[in-house]
């Protein structure tokens, strides 16, 4: 049986009069209020609401066709003196590790990185397991320090020290968005 | 007509936009043919620079954004053309440098259809084929933007910069070019 999203997301924390998780409009509009200017990304169903928020709110939201391709138009964007934001599953990463390890960190172009984290707690797909464990690892064998969001109440905080984290220390920095947050 | 030559057409019939090159030879014919001029050199990062180019065209919409790729760069990113039909940035020309080799490793064989314009007109992007300066300072002149020129050449010649760039110096002059230019 094919599945297109965890199945740990059935039931929100908290939801506003349409259904959508306050933190991910939280969210939205934090990194809105940073500063992002456009957002790049390929779809996933923790992502969405944010991603339709921010489209609401008037950031262009890209779609794109692979992971990698996200990073480097994120890449193009901030050399030429913008504040993209790339969002993610987890599995995307490893699609991403070359443009992450030959562009983004030795050219110093530093923005925010969404990353809907699967293979962890409740997940039900077992391909989603390896790329799951090994988020973190692979960031750090990288030199990227990531910054892990399982706390709605969090999320201001986070996504705030995220983004002067890019843009003042010329750094990726990766939200990983934690299966806790959506967790009954 | 060789990858030096070829760029240096393409920089005299577009001598104020901003461009980004794949690794290898589009980086180095880029550097030679603009006396290592402020441009977007990927030095890695095989299969992005098209990517690239696309944020810089979304990022700078009032400038000319030209991205020159390789071949085997452009099959490795192909997906990129998708997205540039998706997007079609009103400022974005394409460029993909047709020998049928990958060069900098070896001359390997591409391997693969090098239909890159059929493929653009496949996706409703504007392109075109050139064989000859005098067909690519018009094309490049001309192409209604978001396009793709296919550069087909068989003068082979590694045009002798080096393609191991400094990162943070490029992004720095690609920065003040970009920025200092729209403020």
């Amino acid at each position: 049986m094919l599945e297109s999203s965890p199945r740990t997301v059935s039931v929100a924390r908290r939801t506003d009069a349409e259904g959508e998780t306050v933190w991910q409009h939280e969210l939205a509009d934090g990194l809105i209020d940073a500063g992002i200017e456009v957002a790049a990304w390929v779809p996933d169903k923790r992502l969405a609401p944010i991603g339709t928020r921010l489209a609401e709110r008037g950031i262009p939201l890209r779609t794109l066709t692979r992971e990698e391709e996200c990073f480097g138009y994120a890449a193009g964007y901030r050399a030429a003196g913008g504040m993209p934001l790339v969002m993610v599953q987890c599995s995307g990463l490893g699609n991403s590790l070359n443009a992450i390890g030959s562009l983004v960190i030795p050219y110093g172009l530093g923005f925010p990185v969404v990353v809907s984290m699967r293979g962890t707690l409740g997940e039900r797909n077992p391909s989603q397991m390896p790329l799951g464990r090994t988020t973190v690892a692979m960031l750090d064998a990288l030199g990227v320090q990531s910054f892990s969001l399982s706390d709605p109440g969090a999320v201001p905080a986070i996504v705030k020290g995220a983004i002067g984290v890019a843009e003042g220390a010329r750094v990726l920095a990766p939200i990983l968005l934690e299966a806790e947050l959506e967790l009954p | 007509m060789n990858p030096t030559d070829i760029v240096r057409t393409i920089l005299r019939a577009a001598p104020d936009a901003l461009v980004v090159s794949s690794l290898g030879t589009a980086t180095s014919a880029l550097r030679a043919a603009s006396d290592d001029g402020p441009h977007l050199y990927m030095g890695g990062s095989m299969g992005t620079a098209l990517a690239a180019a696309i944020g810089v065209a979304e990022k700078q919409p009032a400038r000319a954004v030209i991205a020159i790729l390789g071949d085997g760069e452009a099959v490795m990113g192909a997906g990129s053309f998708w997205s540039m039909a998706g997007i079609a940035p009103p400022n974005l020309l394409a460029i993909v440098l047709v020998d049928g080799h990958y060069t900098i490793t070896g001359d390997q064989p591409l391997g693969v259809p090098d239909v890159f314009a059929d493929v653009a007109a496949a996706l409703g992007l504007e392109t075109a084929t050139a064989y000859t300066d005098d067909e690519i300072t018009t094309l490049v002149q001309t192409l209604h933007r978001p396009a793709v020129l296919e550069v087909r050449y068989e003068e082979r010649a590694w045009p002798g910069s080096s393609p191991f760039v400094d990162p943070p110096v490029v992004r720095w002059r690609f920065e003040q070019a970009a920025v200092g230019a729209s403020t």
